[in-house]
């Protein structure tokens, strides 16, 4: 029974600690404390390990928060800048997306005049037609590609 | 108990404003922004790295690339989490990354309670190893040989609650696992660290 009421008082040592105790828990433990030689040796080691945890300092080099800060506005800019043109090649493709679909049908009928007009085969102005519609995509997702291989490599470099 | 309420609701909203600002400055890569967080919480990012690590060269190395990230990935911050946190989170994956790739093996090896499979731990050469020389003082040199015993994941732990002063809760987001493994991992590593420090300081 005494044995059970040192490991209750024991837990309680470090619950107080680790998440905190209940009004009724703490005054049951603090009535314990005051009878307890054992137990308060406990709390005082329990105390003392706490105590010399906070106050461990660890050396710090200030010169390591300058060159961070130092790092950290260079790397902003340059991805501000990548930013800014990555929302203008967007946005080109937004607006070359629009017109592609809005000239679609006269550019088909210029395909389809230059065909006749050359005498060539039906399936090579298509395939002629087919690649200028694709080729504004082909060209923004090239660049896209290029970019990220550029900034990875930036990174494993760094 | 009325001003009080009053006053942890002034404070709340101080808080969530501030986080809000920070989140706002975080999506615009504000360099100003960036220098006050630096300043700010430096030492705090560097002790927990510390603590992790165990290597003050890494926990440099880790300082800068976490600070980063927080730059590249600022615009996923949510002001409803405490800035500090995901700060933590973000360095505990860099963290996790570079040691897997110092020791290819799982995050669970490497942070596990020894006897549970290899984990990350400080070499014992005899010597003051890296890790105390990276504390100020002989007292802190004694109390570093003696976290220097304790596996990462009940440093990181202790760090959070009794450096950082984290609710347990927060320590379960930064540390991504349940509350109860939080809690297992307090008391053990308490536990430790009072066995060690009673040689220490009997």
């Amino acid at each position: 029974m005494r044995e059970d009421i040192h490991e209750r008082a024991v837990q309680l040592i470090d619950k107080l600690q680790v998440e905190g105790l209940a009004v009724e828990e703490r005054a049951w433990l603090e009535a314990h404390l005051e009878n307890c030689g054992p137990c308060q040796k406990r709390a005082r080691e329990t105390e003392r390990a706490l105590r010399a945890l906070r106050s461990a300092v660890p050396r710090f080099d200030l010169a390591l928060v300058m060159a961070t800060q130092m790092r950290a506005r260079i790397r902003a800019r340059e991805l501000i800048e990548n930013a800014a043109g990555m929302r203008a090649l967007w946005i080109s493709c937004a607006l070359s997306w629009v017109l592609g679909i809005v000239s679609a049908p006269l550019l088909w009928r210029g395909f389809e005049w230059l065909g006749h007009s050359l005498a060539i085969s039906r399936a090579v102005w298509m395939t002629g037609f087919a690649l200028s519609w694709v080729a504004p995509a082909a060209v923004v997702g090239a660049v896209i590609a290029w970019r990220h291989a550029r900034r990875a490599n930036a990174t494993e470099m760094r | 108990m009325a001003r009080m309420g009053l006053a942890t609701c002034w404070f709340m909203k101080t808080v969530e404003q501030e986080a809000g600002a920070v989140a706002r400055g975080l999506r615009q890569r504000d360099p100003a922004l960036l220098d006050y967080l630096i300043q700010q919480y430096h030492y705090r990012l560097f002790r927990y790295l510390l603590m992790l690590t165990g290597s003050r060269a890494e926990a440099e190395d880790l300082f800068q690339e976490t600070w980063m990230r927080v730059l590249e990935k600022g615009h996923q911050y949510k002001p409803r989490w405490k800035f500090e946190t995901w700060l933590f989170t973000i360095a505990r994956h860099l963290a996790i990354d570079f040691l897997r790739r110092r020791q290819p093996q799982s995050l669970d090896a490497l942070l596990q309670p020894p006897g549970t499979g290899r984990h990350l731990e400080i070499e014992d050469t005899g010597s003051p190893s890296a890790f105390e020389q990276a504390f100020q003082g002989e007292e802190a040199a004694s109390v570093a040989a003696a976290l220097a015993h304790l596996p990462p994941s009940y440093r990181e732990v202790l760090t959070l609650r009794f450096h950082e002063d984290l609710e347990l809760e927060e320590i379960a987001r930064v540390v991504e696992s349940p509350l109860s493994t939080v809690k297992s991992r307090l008391y053990r590593g308490l536990a430790t660290l009072r066995e060690w420090l009673k040689d220490i300081y009997p």
